[in-house]
């Protein structure tokens, strides 16, 4: 393996070197890559491998010096899985797979996201802190209720940094403002002029209609959103089973991310997507 | 200089199709394929019933040896469901082949008959997921040729002890093509944490490991054989020259599955093709014909 990058292999056995609860049902991890691996771009995902249970994709969150962050959320068997494991225990990883985004110079950066979405976001943060030509950056996050809130701590403690704001909503107003995070967003959106990308991961439903909300606004240049409402299996591209319609595109290789040209083309984007069998079903 | 070929009656722009399991999950991904210069396009293998498939892992590489292993268990929407991807396929004239497979002539049956009305370029008979022995070709090819009058072609595992023999049961009740080969048993031990790797545990190996073993079956039924029925060579190609070698051992045309799993599977089939058009060139050949069989000369 050369050095510094991640081969499309088998799956890289890492340790798990951290865990924490990130919010209800969500914990973090941080797992030890046992090559140096350079980095990852915001919005890549791995396959992670449960030894014996399963394997699934999820996103990256941070990636520094040899160290992978990600953040489990639970749904089924495999993630139960996951968050039953221990510091100390081995679980494999294929990747870095998909398309990452691609943040332009000179725009206001303005995220949204909520649940799982946010690990893409995370990632995608603190890249932009560190971009030359950063504007501003607005992350908007929004979940049922407070206990669902993921980084929470770290994106309050990043907004005390001039150009970072953060909006947080609730669904039931437990924390922040009491309703859907695209509700501050099209406030934002009718206040501010300045060009803006943005850019969304989470439930597609949620995403289509920040989509057709950015559509209104001539100051949203491009949005860039990431689809993970998608059923993966080999991460890489072969088995199409991920394929969005009419275009042919595979979520896992010519997405997740994908911009707002490519998503004007997509017919199935929130509206359809292909179980497991490779049926069609609604989303 | 032509890249034309001939299977039977079956007139194909150029021998590359795309094989069986490979970005033909739905009739998108198939049209984006043809698109990119394929001749012709193989769906996934589609039964009766839906199917979910094995656990993950299902599929991964093994990069030091270009190859994959893979387990999918035939995740499948059933015949039923996936017709209306034909359907949408074949309204733009793609030329399509469906891959089927059933446990029993019955089952296999009525997916022919429930997909007849299709204007497909063929059938492709899945042999390599079940025990078959020449008695179980002969039925369930028996009963695909009472049914159809497209083409069958049929799908050959290396995996079965008497390839031949199988291959001899298919001819003699009507295929119209032999189709070589499908994956090879395979199996990877993680041995940090000592589990199979797949989910399934036990799967098939494609890619370059599968060449000299797919080049030597179609070099056997050729030998066989001969210019009696055709063949359709598949396993390990990447390349262009991978191609010529197939035609070299008797092929009339290839397929390409796990070289075109990739980011960009349209750079990969326009690789293909320049290499192929470069030794055609070279060695101032002007049409296929020229060179398939062309090892036994
Ligand atoms: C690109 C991408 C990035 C993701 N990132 C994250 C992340 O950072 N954190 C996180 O917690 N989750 C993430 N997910 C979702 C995560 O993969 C699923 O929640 C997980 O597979 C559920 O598995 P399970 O066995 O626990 O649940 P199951 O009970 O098996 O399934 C629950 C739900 O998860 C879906 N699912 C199951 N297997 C897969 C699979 N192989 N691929 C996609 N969906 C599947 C099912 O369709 C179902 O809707 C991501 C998904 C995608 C496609
Ligand atoms: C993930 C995967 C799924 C496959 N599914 C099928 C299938 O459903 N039906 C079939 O006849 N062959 C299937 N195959 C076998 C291929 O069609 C082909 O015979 C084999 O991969 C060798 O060719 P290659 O080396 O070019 O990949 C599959 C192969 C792979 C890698």
């Amino acid at each position: 393996m050369k050095k510094g990058i991640m081969n499309n292999t088998r799956p890289l056995i890492c340790k798990i070197v951290d865990k924490w609860e990130e919010c209800d049902d969500t914990f973090g991890f941080v797992l030890e890559l046992p090559i140096k691996i350079q980095k990852a771009k915001p919005g890549q995902f791995i396959m992670l491998w449960i030894p014996g249970v399963d394997e699934y994709p999820v996103g990256i969150a941070g990636i520094k010096n040899g160290f992978i962050e990600i953040g489990v959320a639970k749904m089924g068997v495999g993630t139960s899985a996951m968050i039953d494991k221990q510091k100390g225990d081995f679980v494999g990883i294929r990747g870095f797979f998909g398309k990452p985004f691609k943040p332009p110079k000179n725009v206001n950066h303005l995220l949204i996201g909520g649940g799982f979405g946010m690990t893409p976001l995370k990632l995608l943060t603190s890249s932009l802190i560190n971009f030359e030509e950063m504007q501003r950056v607005h992350i908007f996050e929004g979940a049922r209720s407070k206990n669902k809130l993921m980084y929470l701590e770290w994106l309050e403690n990043l907004e005390n940094q001039e150009e970072i704001f953060f909006h947080v909503s609730t669904d039931d107003g437990s924390y922040g403002y009491k309703g859907f995070p695209t509700v501050d967003l099209e406030k934002f959106l009718q206040n501010n002029k300045t060009p803006s990308v943005i850019y969304a991961a989470g439930p597609e439903r949620m995403m289509k209609v920040i989509f057709d909300l950015g559509k209104k606004y001539s100051n949203v240049i491009d949005m860039q959103m990431s689809l993970a409402d998608r059923y993966i299996r080999c991460g890489f591209g072969l088995c199409a089973g991920c394929v969005v319609d009419p275009t042919g595109w595979r979520i896992c290789t010519d997405g997740p991310i994908f911009n707002t040209e490519q998503l004007e083309q997509i017919t199935d984007f929130g509206n359809f997507r292909r179980t497991e069998t490779g049926a069609k079903e609604k989303i | 200089m032509s890249l034309e070929t001939n299977l039977g009656d079956i007139k194909l722009k150029n021998p590359l199709i795309l094989a069986s399991g490979i970005l033909g999950a739905s009739y998108s991904s198939l049209q984006r394929m043809y698109d990119a210069g394929m001749g012709a396009v193989v769906t996934k293998s589609i039964g009766k019933n839906p199917r979910s498939g094995s656990p993950n892992p299902t599929i991964f590489a093994l990069v030091e040896i270009k190859s994959i292993v893979s387990s999918v268990g035939l995740a499948n929407p059933g015949y039923k469901t996936f017709k209306e991807d034909l359907v949408k396929l074949t309204e733009k004239q793609t030329p399509a082949i469906v891959s089927i497979f059933g446990e029993t002539k019955e089952d296999i049956g009525e997916i022919i008959e429930g997909l007849n009305d299709l204007p497909l370029l063929a059938f492709e008979l899945n042999l390599g997921y079940s025990k078959e022995n020449p008695k179980t070709v002969q039925e369930k090819v028996g009963i695909i040729k009472q049914i159809t009058n497209k083409p069958l072609w049929v799908k050959l595992t290396p995996d079965e002890c008497n390839v031949i023999k199988i291959a001899e049961a298919a001819v003699n009740c009507g295929c119209n093509a032999l189709v070589a080969i499908n994956k090879v048993k395979a199996m990877v031990i993680d041995i940090k944490t000592k589990q199979p790797v797949l989910g399934a545990k036990k799967g098939g190996i494609s890619g370059s490991v599968l060449k000299p073993i797919g080049v030597r079956c179609v070099y056997d039924l050729y030998e066989h054989f001969g210019d009696k029925i055709p063949i359709i060579g598949v396993g390990g190609i990447s390349k262009g020259e991978d191609v010529i070698e197939y035609l070299l051992a008797g092929a009339s045309a290839v397929q390409i599955g796990s070289a075109v799993g990739v980011a960009y599977p349209e750079n990969m089939v326009r690789f293909i093709q320049m290499g192929i058009r470069k030794y055609l060139r070279e060695q101032n050949i002007e049409n296929l014909d020229e060179i398939i069989g062309g090892a036994f000369k």
